[in-house]
């Protein structure tokens, strides 16, 4: 008896050194965050870069990858702690089965503020096709079956009033073959951020018919996700990071968005958002990429439940979700401004 | 119709290999060329038979070809050079085939030499399927296909071993004794060349130069029965050939 | 001597054993009980696996999930209609792609001109990964049919081009120096000699490019396609819906282990006369 009390006295002892060891670790928790080589990632670039994850005691890594679904599916193996990325139908199936959900809103399109465009091809353009109502008959390029571009699609047909299905969507799976499409005329409409509508317009390869705002106000276009055991095990963190990640938010729309910020201190972030954005330019051919088309992001990274549950339906209604996905599985409301 | 080489000359870039050779193949005779290994013997054939160019002299054709004869110069390999994926027929039809005979007239030529090399009854075999032995049998009735007017024979019975090759020799006397062919036929075997051969040509080692010319009086027929006249025969163009033969494998190993 | 007459027994005094035995083994057979045993044994522990939560659903779904998708394919219909496509894309890219390349393949083997022009360059863009050129196959050949053949085509056309020159290459010379001696035509030597000679390594050569193909399928289905199982299993992926993805993935092998079992047959059926 004795023997055994003092045993489980010494494992108390060991657990009580342990707890003061976490202690110490959870002031430079390690966090991994994903991001993709577009401006719109560029809060998190900043944040970690002027070190307000550190300030809330994160120890933060950036990994870049090249498309949003392995970043998705990186969350979801734990490899990954945060994410940024659109709601698509493999974002929607992770969280139905449970392994990631969405905590904040972070791209968004704003009355004022540049946006998402929907472009005509050059032949389209000459053939009529000046407005979303001459959509109907017409292809579209889309990534994938399911992705953000058929969204904006199927909003355009019904503000226009006509039946999606009048839309045939081609799936080129990579921005680069939508953009080599478009170009060639091979489809007749397409949407893209603003910065890369740009470059399209610049090569006067498209005329842009369409404002995505005008039919799809206040559209959330990306959220910010984590894994449901980041939630459950270390809500913690979670708040912290997105403590750090509204910071970087701020400083965006100061130097980016509504440009109040010192031109020295713009520099300054250009530069730091150079190291992974256009990073194959140099820093003053890639400047103008950077600065031009950029959007709005909302502040505090507050969530529009309102338009993450519209896409959600539309992804329902077209069964390129589990039967029965759920908002409650999808998002979870706690932790930013939600409207 | 006879097979000609005139002052017959060859290099390969720097290195003379055949040098003024004069030799004449028809008349229903056996030329056997013999020599040690590297002498260009297989060279000379290569040339009598139109398949390598000499560098010096002409290989002449004298006469016309005999009537019906469908490809008057007609080479046995050593290897035998069957295709594989044909059958014994197949074989024999792919050197008919070209010369627009008809079926029937193919036909009977295919049967009439599976007949005369006794193989009819391997008409449908493949290469893979014979003895080496049965797939020289198999070359010397193709070429029997076309009428040869003169036979070009490379070494045709080093692959085989002793027996077969015993076999074969004695195949090819009675074949002789029936057909009368002409032929050139190289080999390094001195019991082949004494056994087959009119008349024996020895060539130097490099550049092969004709070192002398043994004629052998004796009907091939007899010659079985009269291994000892052959045996000192063979030994004397032994003795000829035994310096050049041991100079060419000292130079052959100084060259490696 | 009575015991000399019936062989060599051993001797009595001397203390005797037998050689023992040294040979046998590195010869492994197939055994297709055995085969298809573990496959079985495979699937039922992978089932079991995920019924019992070790196998977590987004690393793996079960394989009656799998079927089931499967069933939903063949129920809706949708499972020819794909197979369809693709099957017509995968055979006149590889149909094309191969009777080209071995054109091609026989140009480089027969003529210096051809060998000294093709040889480095067909070596060259053989290395090309086809897939980094989507973008501009969407501007060459556009994004209907023609591009996910091209794609397709230009996948197989190599590998059958290489196949085929070092077939040629390696026919034995002394054949064709027979065929010559023997007077053939030069068709005849090409016809009869040569191609049969080089068929071994064309048939190996359309085995891999057989299974290019199939690889190359889900990167031609990237370009605009609305049905095919590349397309299908892309769609699968972007939607993280793994158990059609498996699915789809499962349809490939099937046709690889199809398509590889007829070359099997035609290698039997036309090579026969090797040992």
């Amino acid at each position: 008896m004795a023997l055994t009390r003092r045993q489980l006295g010494a494992g108390a002892a060991a657990g009580a050194a342990f707890g003061i060891v976490r202690n110490a670790r959870a002031a430079s928790e390690k966090v991994a965050i994903g991001i993709l080589p577009l401006v719109s990632h560029a809060p998190t670039i900043i944040a970690a870069a002027r070190g307000y994850f550190a300030a809330q005691g994160l120890d933060a890594k950036l990994v870049t990858f090249q498309a949003a679904e392995p970043m998705a599916v990186g969350i979801a193996s734990g490899d990954i702690d945060f994410g940024v990325t659109a709601i698509t139908g493999g974002l929607v199936s992770l969280a139905d089965k449970g392994a990631v959900k969405i905590i904040g809103g972070s791209l968004a399109e704003k009355k004022g503020v540049d946006g998402q465009k929907v472009v005509a091809s050059n032949a389209a353009y000459a053939k009529g096709l000046t407005d979303i109502a001459g959509l109907r008959g017409k292809s579209y390029a889309v990534t994938t079956a399911g992705s953000s571009f058929e969204y904006v699609a199927y909003k355009a047909a019904q503000k226009a009033g006509f039946p999606a299905s009048d839309i045939t969507y081609r799936p080129l799976q990579t921005i680069p073959a939508c953009i080599a499409a478009v170009k060639t005329g091979q489809v007749d409409a397409w949407d893209m951020l603003p910065s890369i509508i740009a470059i399209l317009l610049h090569d006067k390869a498209a005329h842009v018919i369409a404002a995505v705002q005008d039919f799809i106000p206040d559209y959330q276009v990306t959220t910010v996700f984590t894994s449901t055991r980041n939630i459950d095990k270390r809500a913690e963190v979670v708040k912290r990071f997105l403590a750090g990640f509204s910071r970087g938010i701020d400083d965006y729309d100061a130097a980016l968005v509504a440009k109040t910020m010192a031109p020295k201190e713009v520099d300054a972030i250009v530069a730091e958002i150079h190291k992974y954005v256009f990073a194959g330019m140099p820093l003053a051919k890639a400047r103008p990429h950077i600065t031009n088309g950029v959007m709005h992001v909302n502040k505090g990274a507050a969530l529009n439940v309102a338009s993450v549950a519209d896409q959600l339906a539309w992804l329902n209604a077209n069964k390129l979700v589990p039967a029965g996905s759920t908002m409650k599985k999808l998002v979870d409301t706690s932790f930013v401004k939600t409207f | 119709m006879r097979l000609l080489a005139d002052r017959v000359g060859h290099r390969y870039g720097t290195t003379e290999v055949l040098r003024d050779i004069g030799i004449a193949i028809g008349g229903g005779e056996i030329v056997c060329i013999v020599g040690p290994s590297g002498c260009g013997k297989s060279t000379l054939l290569r040339m009598l038979g139109g398949l390598e160019q000499a560098s010096e002299g002409r290989v002449l054709l004298e006469g016309e070809p005999p009537a019906g004869s469908l490809n008057p110069i007609t080479y046995i390999f050593q290897d035998f050079a069957l295709l594989p994926w044909r059958t014994v027929e197949g074989n024999i039809r792919l050197v008919l085939e070209d010369h627009k005979l008809g079926a029937t007239a193919m036909r009977a030529i295919v049967d009439d030499v599976l007949e005369r090399t006794r193989l009819k009854d391997f008409r449908a075999a493949l290469p893979r399927q014979l003895s080496g032995g049965m797939k020289q049998r198999v070359a010397i009735a193709r070429a029997l296909a076309v009428r040869p007017a003169v036979m070009l024979m490379d070494e045709p019975l080093s692959a085989l071993d002793a027996q077969t090759r015993e076999l074969l020799m004695d195949d090819l006397v009675e074949l002789w004794t029936r057909e009368r062919f002409s032929a050139c036929y190289v080999t390094h075997n001195l019991a082949e060349a004494v056994r087959l051969g009119h008349r024996v040509h020895v060539l130097s080692r490099r550049p092969g130069r004709i070192r002398e010319t043994v004629e052998i009086d004796m009907p091939l027929a007899e010659r079985a029965e009269r291994a000892a006249e052959l045996e000192a025969m063979q030994r004397h163009i032994w003795l000829v050939m035994r310096e050049e033969a041991r100079a060419a494998d000292r130079e052959l190993a100084d060259a490696g | 001597m009575p015991d000399e007459a019936s062989g060599p027994a051993p001797a009595r005094a001397v203390a005797v054993r037998e050689v023992p035995f040294r040979g046998g083994g590195f010869r492994p057979r197939t055994n297709s009980y055995v085969s298809w045993a573990v496959f079985a044994g495979l699937i039922l522990l992978w089932e079991a696996g995920s019924r019992l939560g070790l196998i977590s659903p987004i690393a793996l779904p079960a394989p009656s999930q799998v079927l089931g998708a499967l069933v939903d394919l063949a129920r809706t219909g949708m499972l020819w209609k794909n197979l369809s496509v693709s099957l017509m894309r995968l055979g006149t890219g590889w149909v094309l792609g191969s009777i080209l390349g071995i054109a091609v393949g026989l140009a480089i083997g027969l003529f210096t001109i051809a060998r000294a022009a093709l040889m480095q360059l067909t070596s060259a863009l053989f290395a090309v990964p086809k897939i980094a050129l989507l973008p501009l196959f969407i501007v060459w050949f556009g994004i209907g049919e023609s591009s996910k053949i091209a794609t397709i085509l230009f996948g197989t056309f190599f590998p059958a081009v290489i196949a085929t020159y070092s077939g040629v290459d390696n026919v034995d010379r002394n054949l064709i120096r027979m065929g010559q001696s023997f007077g053939l035509s030069w068709g005849s030597i090409v016809r009869k000699i040569i191609l049969p000679g080089a068929l071994p390594a064309i048939l190996s050569g359309l085995r891999i490019s057989s299974a290019i193909a199939i690889v190359l399928l889900v990167a031609a289905e990237m370009i605009g396609a609305q049905y095919g199982i590349g397309a299908y299993i892309l769609q699968a992926g972007s939607l993280f819906a793994i158990d059609q993805l498996i699915a789809g993935v499962t349809i490939l092998a099937v046709l690889g282990l199809l398509i590889s079992w007829v070359i099997a047959r035609a290698e039997r059926r036309f090579l026969d006369w090797r040992s």
